[in-house]
């Protein structure tokens, strides 16, 4: 072994899929409940969670729970005592980006590793230090950094940093049922619900012509627009390993169990070919890459999000 | 209200893209301001202030005993953290009396610096609980701006649990998105929306489509309305006695952008508002002329967005905008002779001989006339105002000062 072993972390929309995606390979799985976190790929329910820590930690492998809502009152006043069953059910760590964790942890002397993901707020090493003296035990980083950022953040931290390395992200959220609210405006007379919303598969496209899209849905938490590319590094992980980055994410929501178990299995491949042998990673990382394109669904965008790209202000 | 209760009077806060929009802003009634720098802000095509616009605006404010707030509500990249120790420390020399942050890590460097200016949480924060607010209130916090999607319930609530001040907003233009959560200018434009290059994207035109990648599924070409995500405006007008009541310590306006046609105006009506309410809150009455007013700045219609109920498709702008009577600011009163009931009014949009016209002030001061004779600077007899910035002379059927309006229906 030449580096360190990065953590694998999927996401899992029930049991089933967190078994899959163990044994493709992952070493741990994100998973949780819309009513606590965002953008779930499936709700688990405290016993499906009680069910996935056992098999996991029976594989050696771990279970984080997201609870990164952005809180209102009602739902901050129940999170005292969702945590306590994650204690009890022994989940490895919460996945947080609501300050409101804090006083909660200190009132209620309950001890969680704390990973911190307040999806676009995670955006340099001063902001993550801080979280940092407050108790985080991880920093996710924002999708909207550079490679050159996250090395910066990861050398500079002395906490262990985690980023998205495949699948879609999450470019807007508003508390309004964005999606309903169309449907009610054009058609007034014909009142629709949420779950028959999300069984169509929605999306926007900005022009007409464009070959690609961007996914659409709605949850307790309100309406989400994901990204219309979804992030591919499988070719890029040396950086990122080199650079000693921790934890190395696929976010598999609204795509398919086979979809996810495979391209699970190819970074599993991958992390442990560029570990291992850089010199066999560049060889086979073409091939890792052109496995991908096999199974990419049509109208999604491979490429490798903000990690090369500049922004302007 | 009980008889008992002593009703607090709330700060009115006002936005100012440059010095004259600061100055009207106090001048109308406001009773502070926030800016925003050079640096860390949000509206990087806002004016914005240098230091010595700051020092200047600070010195006006103390004149009306208002304060000064600075915006540094960036979410901050590696690369932007430079120089923000020295920014505060600035700040504080200069004598703002607070900074509106979001990035903990400017708090840090704020309060590292310059550890006696008060630190006040952005609305770019999202904050939407009560907890979150005790989180604030232990890192010696004395102010929080709520998220816009908070209601008054749970305002109440908030301002039970905690011994803070709350910043609420009371009007303007609103994300649809919770502040700070999203990013599509960065996805659609490569513009970084945190730092001030949001492109508006939520209010472009989309086409929405069911069913994954069945082409023949576009909705909104069989219901011929685009698909957007566009919110109405804020407007708490009809309601302020209810903010009040709950004991909301700043009611905040928003638009640094905005003309200070707009800030004068807008001021004008909640100070207004707050204070005859303040004044008498058990014969209160909601003057429709206030709301009348509101109207003549509004840029979209208008909405109580999450204070009442969750919005609907009602609150948002969809299919062709709703008719809104236009005003155009036409001129701005520099001097006033009470013998000859003259005044010299600027140029700001043109008006001639015949039109009618409304001057208004402060403390809600107005009337309308028609122009009947009009002279140049030089006492030339004139038709028409056409120059941008030029001085006429007007004669007005009612006295006006320096600093009242004049305005024109479109």
């Amino acid at each position: 072994m030449v580096f360190k072993y990065p953590e694998l972390v999927a996401t899992a929309r029930d049991v089933e899929e967190a078994k899959q995606l163990i044994e493709a390979g992952a070493d741990a799985i994100r998973i949780g409940h819309q009513q606590y976190g965002l953008r779930v790929s499936g709700d688990f329910e405290l016993n499906d969670i009680k069910k996935t820590v056992k098999y996991s930690h029976d594989r050696n492998k771990k279970v984080y729970i997201v609870t990164n809502a952005i809180f209102h009152n009602a739902n901050v006043d129940k999170l005292p005592n969702y945590l306590d069953c994650l204690v009890d059910i022994e989940v490895d760590g919460i996945i947080c980006g609501d300050p409101s964790i804090f006083p909660i942890l200190t009132e209620t002397n309950i001890n969680l590793p704390i990973h911190w993901n307040p999806e676009t707020l995670s955006t340099n090493y001063d902001t993550l230090a801080f979280w940092q003296s407050k108790g985080i035990n991880r920093a996710l980083l924002s999708n909207e950094l550079g490679m050159d950022a996250v090395l910066e953040i990861k050398d500079r931290l002395t906490l262990p940093v985690e980023v998205q390395v495949h699948g879609m992200t999450c470019i807007f959220q508003s508390k309004r049922k964005l999606v309903t609210n169309y449907y009610n405006y054009i058609n007034p007379t014909e009142l629709i619900g949420v779950e028959e919303l999300n069984d169509k598969k929605l999306y926007i496209k900005q022009i007409k012509e464009s070959d690609s899209n961007y996914p659409i849905f709605e949850d307790c938490n309100g309406t989400h627009v994901m990204s219309n590319e979804d992030i591919c590094m499988i070719e890029h992980l040396e950086p990122l390993i080199k650079g000693g980055v921790d934890s190395l994410r696929i976010n598999g929501i609204l795509n398919s169990r086979e979809y996810n178990s495979k391209i699970v299995e190819l970074y599993r491949k991958a992390i442990n070919l560029c570990c291992d042998s850089t010199d066999g990673y560049h060889r086979n990382k073409g091939i890792f890459k052109h496995e991908i394109e096999k199974i990419q669904p049509a109208y999604r965008i491979l490429d490798t999000g903000f990690y090369y790209k500049e922004q302007i202000y | 209200m009980s008889n008992l209760t002593v009703v607090k009077k709330p700060e009115l806060l006002a936005p100012a893209g440059n010095l004259e929009k600061l100055k009207f802003a106090i001048h109308y009634g406001a009773d502070a301001v926030y800016i925003g720098g050079k640096q860390f802000g949000l509206r990087s095509k806002a004016g914005n202030f240098t230091f010595e616009d700051m020092k200047e605006g600070v010195k006006f404010a103390e004149k009306y005993d208002a304060k000064i707030y600075v915006a540094a509500n960036i979410i901050a990249h590696n690369e932007n953290l430079d120089g923000a120790k020295e920014y505060f420390a600035k700040l504080y020399e200069i004598g703002i009396a607070a900074v509106i942050i979001a990035d903990p890590a400017l708090i840090t460097a704020c309060k590292e610096a310059a550890p006696n200016l008060d630190i006040h949480i952005s609305t770019q924060a999202s904050i939407a609980n009560w907890r979150t607010i005790q989180f604030w209130k232990n890192e010696g916090i004395p102010r929080v701006v709520l998220a816009r999607e908070v209601s008054v319930d749970e305002v109440r609530v908030m301002k039970e649990k905690v011994d803070i001040e709350i910043e609420a907003f009371i009007h303007g233009a609103m994300c649809i998105s919770y502040s700070g959560r999203c990013v599509l200018s960065n996805h659609m434009t490569s513009r970084d929306a945190n730092r001030g290059g949001c492109a508006q994207s939520c209010r472009w035109k989309y086409d929405l489509y069911e069913d994954g990648t069945d082409d023949s599924s576009n909705i909104s070409e069989q219901a011929d309305e685009a698909y957007t995500m566009s919110s109405k405006d804020l407007s708490m007008v009809e309601y302020l006695p209810n903010l009040i009541d709950l004991g909301v310590d700043s009611l905040k306006i928003e638009g640094r952008m905005k003309s200070i046609h707009y800030v004068a105006t807008v001021v004008n009506v909640y100070r207004k508002v707050i204070d005859s309410y303040i004044e008498n809150p058990h014969n209160f009455y909601m003057d429709q002329k206030w709301i009348d007013e509101i109207w003549k700045a509004a840029q979209r219609s208008l909405t109580t967005g999450f204070y009442y109920r969750e919005p609907s498709e009602n609150d948002q702008l969809f299919g062709p905008p709703d008719k809104i009577p236009k005003y155009d600011f036409a001129g701005l009163v520099l001097a006033y002779d009470k013998h000859s009931k003259i005044a010299h009014v600027q140029q700001r949009n043109s008006y001639k001989v015949g039109d009618e016209i409304e001057f208004f002030g402060p403390n809600f001061y107005q009337f309308k006339q028609t122009i009947q004779e009009m002279w140049d600077e030089n006492g030339n007899s004139i038709d028409m105002a056409r120059h941008p910035m030029m001085i006429t002379q007007i004669k007005v059927d009612q006295p006006v000062s320096y600093l009242d309006m004049m305005r024109k229906n479109k």
